[in-house]
């Protein structure tokens, strides 16, 4: 076999559980919805009522997409598309990093380099090898909605539209590992493309202009910055026109010619922004294993508290926006309701729930992403510095664990100010204020369950501690937040931490849910932290 | 007081089922400089994360300062420097970070002035660059940030496990004078190696250990008791007959010009009194180095070995 070939085998080989398993969450969730949305909304009327609520309240449409009709085709598509192609950019992205940047920082791209595979094949190969990912996920896309019954052209343009974003942000990964030096730092910076493009075509959705009809929009020219946007103009089952795909294709190869040049320029191990030398002492403050910890991780966690401003920022200033003729409708109310979790509030009440919602999925996952650090530490051998002087191994722990808490109540914090601001800004009830930051309370239990959830898996299965904590993530996110819209059984819904969390309408917030989670966080807790003291720190 | 700063007895340690120890043996007295031999995978490793705590013995029993390393590991670590054997940095520190940081939570820095000065010679005299990030440092860079790490704050018992595995000869020179600085404090040292010419330059006794257990232990020269002293000269400059007269030859041969024997070594005072009379000019008497007790552990039966290891292969299948 060529060298080439080797190298994709390899790849493969690698990769066949974690794509398989990506490939098979976003088909499933793409089956899911297709069937629940054609048992929920199978008139057509009903289907023509919710989409005239979000045409009135673009707002919801940073959370769903582009409506374009009622036919129960597009409807699907409005409802799920962006999720589809947020996942297909997030598979393509971390494929991309793990195997450039990540592999030549841990010094095993050198050993390919020096073997007749040389320095372009391995990045070839992870184009080629992203690529059938993406082509086989758009395939799978494409015959699950052929198999809920819907028609195969509207499948087919869907599933293409999936897989030429997965590509496009395939590239984007590739240029983040060329320009950035850690696998970390690509994978954040490649992340931030994914969730902006998500976040920029949201935003252009929902100053876009309604048709006569009310039935469908275009989007403003902020959708078509973001290959997600690209994506979603292909309009599946409506006008199904591939062409606006050839911009995510020119994306691409643009990306790739870059990457390409870059490579040919630098040293293995080099990137384009060059690392600079740090202090020759270390500061005062960096004097225990807390200190420690915050100075690893705190650009993590700054990016987690950016993504919660964002989140809080649009929150606050978008319910100003929401127009006062639908709340006076009941049933659109009630419609309303099952795009946002839960409730009976006003408007606003529900959309800063749905948007702190979404928050404290951030916080959860700024908390689990801490936690995991600790695996990380022992893995890489470092741990055992800190273990080996006169630092217990409960100390260290709890410093993690203190470590956690502080991350979580920091994206909460930052996003309840951000609210606030916004509140304020658009000169919207001040008493929204104190909604706010009972949102961002509310989110705590959820964030802390996860949290403990974590720690109890780095101390019985450190080594996986990653996918474990990764995956509960994405099945709560998915049973909480999509779970009702798609009829999922209650009990499964009642497994995800999310769906117990309280929704904040004035005085009759139900807070047993919360109280629930936090004597379960704290059990956890408590069981994980007695059990470290028998526990073998796991050596590089 | 015990001075037996260090002892294991019969201590055994299984990974699943694999045994890493079966019955190592270990005695390290207070003031010593001890060398921990053995080859990859003997051991070594394993049994200096136990004597620091950071694993669980699972059979014997193991004592540092007459405390219980994983039960008193805090206070234990209070006494201790340690090296490890593969050292990794956090990659985004710089050296001088992580030697502050280290030192800092060793309790080393307290009186600020003395530990700045110590820091500052011994940065120097290993040639550090302390501002490169922990990514930047090749192999011996890393273990000198965590030489300099253990030796900046005074220690009782300083735990080496290979400190010199990366370092340049004339790196490995400065480390032999800090081990000699240290040793002349007073302070115990438990250093693995399997560079033997440095364990024969600076230590007191050693422990050998091969396949998890310890199969000697002593000082160089009661070792050195246990193995033959080797005697050559050049051929030609005494006769066949001679030659059969003198006392205690054995393993007779000719290498590269020259007449090679092994004697006792208990036998070297009659031999050279024998050598007295003859007119020998190029004669090299050469006592048994450590490679030769090293390769009599690990060399001479290798169908042992390797029935061992089939052994091993099965127990894992």
């Amino acid at each position: 076999m060529s060298a080439f070939g080797t190298v994709l085998a390899q790849r493969m080989r690698r990769d066949r559980v974690q794509l398989a398993i990506w490939i098979a969450c976003t088909a499933l969730l793409g089956l899911v919805s297709a069937s629940a949305i054609a048992d929920t909304y199978g008139e057509e009327s009903a289907r023509a009522g919710l989409i005239a609520l979000a045409v009135a309240n673009p707002s919801i449409l940073l959370l769903r997409g582009l409506p374009q009709g009622a036919g129960l085709g597009a409807f699907v598509f409005f409802q799920i598309f962006t999720y589809l192609a947020l996942l297909a950019g997030l598979m393509s992205t971390f494929l991309a990093v793990r195997h450039s940047r990540a592999e030549e920082e841990s010094g095993r791209a050198e050993l390919i380099a020096s073997t007749p595979a040389a320095r372009a094949v391995p990045t070839i190969a992870t184009l080629v090898h992203g690529a059938i990912a993406n082509i086989v996920l758009g395939t799978a896309v494409a015959a699950t909605f052929d198999f809920a019954g819907l028609p195969i052209g509207g499948a087919v343009v869907t599933g293409a539209a999936v897989a030429a974003t997965g590509v496009a942000f395939l590239s984007v990964g590739l240029l983040a590992a060329q320009v950035m030096r850690t696998s970390r730092g690509a994978n954040a910076l490649a992340v931030a493309c994914v969730c902006g493009a998500f976040l920029l075509r949201g935003i252009g959705d929902a100053l876009g202009t309604p048709s006569a009809d009310a039935l469908s929009m275009s989007s403003s020219w902020l959708s078509w910055l973001s290959p997600i946007g690209w994506a979603q103009h292909v309009s599946g089952w409506g006008a199904n026109d591939s062409s606006p795909l050839l911009i995510s294709l020119a994306l691409a190869v643009a990306c790739t010619g870059a990457v390409i040049a870059i490579q040919r320029s630098r040293d293995t191990g080099a990137s384009l922004l060059a690392g600079r030398s740090g202090p020759a002492e270390a500061g005062a403050s960096l004097s225990g294993s807390l200190a420690l910890g915050w100075r690893l991780q705190w650009p993590t966690i700054t990016a987690w508290c950016v993504s919660g401003t964002v989140l809080g920022m649009l929150g606050g200033s978008l319910a100003s926006v929401i127009v006062q003729a639908t709340t006076a409708s009941p049933d659109l109310r009630n419609t309303l309701s099952t795009l946002a979790p839960g409730g009976t509030g006003s408007i606003t009440q529900i959309l800063l729930a749905a948007m702190f919602g979404l928050v404290g999925v951030v916080a959860a996952a700024c908390g689990t992403q801490t936690m995991i650090r600790m695996h990380q530490e022992e893995a890489a051998g470092t741990a055992e510095l800190v273990l080996s002087t006169p630092v217990s191994r409960l100390r260290w722990l709890c410093d993690y664990l203190m470590l956690g808490v502080v991350s979580i109540l920091l994206v909460l914090l930052s996003a309840a100010v951000a609210a606030s601001i916004a509140v304020l800004a658009v000169g919207d009830d001040p008493g929204h204020i104190s909604d706010a930051f009972a949102e961002a309370g509310a989110q705590l239990p959820a964030a802390l369950v996860y949290l403990a959830f974590a720690l109890v898996v780095f101390v019985a299965l450190p080594a996986f501690v990653a996918p474990v904590c990764w995956a509960a993530l994405g099945a709560g996110i998915f049973l909480g937040n999509f779970g009702g819209l798609i009829g999922v059984p209650r009990w499964a819904r009642d497994l995800s931490p999310f769906a117990h969390t309280p929704v904040v309408i004035g005085a009759s917030t139900e807070w047993s849910g919360a109280a629930a989670m936090l004597a379960v966080a704290a059990i956890a807790t408590a069981v994980a932290v007695g059990a470290t003291v028998r526990r073998e720190p796991r050596g590089a | 007081m015990d001075a037996t700063v260090v002892r294991t007895i019969a201590l055994g340690k299984r990974f699943g089922r694999v045994n890493a120890l079966t019955g190592l043996d270990l005695s390290v007295s207070a003031g010593e400089v001890h060398g921990f031999l053995g080859p990859n995978g003997s051991g070594k490793s394993t049994t200096i994360r136990i004597l620091l705590g950071l694993a669980r013995a699972s059979g014997g029993e193991a004592t540092v300062f007459g405390a219980d390393p994983w039960r008193d590991a805090v206070a234990l670590h209070r006494r201790i420097a340690y090296v490890p054997g593969d050292v990794n940095l956090w990659p985004n520190l710089s050296g001088g970070e992580a030697i502050d940081l280290i030192s800092r939570l060793r309790g080393g820095t307290t009186d600020a002035a003395a530990y700045a000065a110590r820091r500052r010679r011994l940065v120097d005299v290993f040639e550090l660059d302390p501002r490169k990030r922990g990514r930047a440092y090749s192999k011996g860079n890393r273990q000198k940030v965590a030489l300099i790490a253990a030796l900046a704050t005074p220690a009782e018992l300083y735990i080496l496990d290979e400190p010199t595995s990366g370092l340049d000869p004339l790196m490995e020179t400065v480390f032999a004078h800090e081990v000699e600085r240290i040793r002349g404090e007073g302070a115990t040292v438990l250093l693995s190696s399997h560079i033997l010419s440095e364990v024969e330059q600076l230590c007191d006794r050693v422990s050998i250990i091969r396949a998890g257990r310890t199969v000697d232990t002593g000082t160089l020269s009661e070792l050195r008791h246990l193995t033959r002293t080797e005697v050559s000269f050049p051929v030609g400059e005494v006769s066949p007959e001679e030659l059969v007269s003198l006392p205690g030859g054995r393993d007779s041969r000719v290498e590269n010009g020259r007449v090679k024997f092994t004697i006792d070594s208990a036998e070297t005072a009659v031999l050279l009194t024998a050598f007295g009379t003859l007119d020998v000019r190029g004669l090299v008497i050469a006592p048994p180095s450590l490679e030769e007790l090293f390769l009599r552990h690990y060399g001479d039966d290798v169908t042992v070995r390797a029935a061992e290891e089939t052994g091993g292969r099965r127990a894992r299948q």
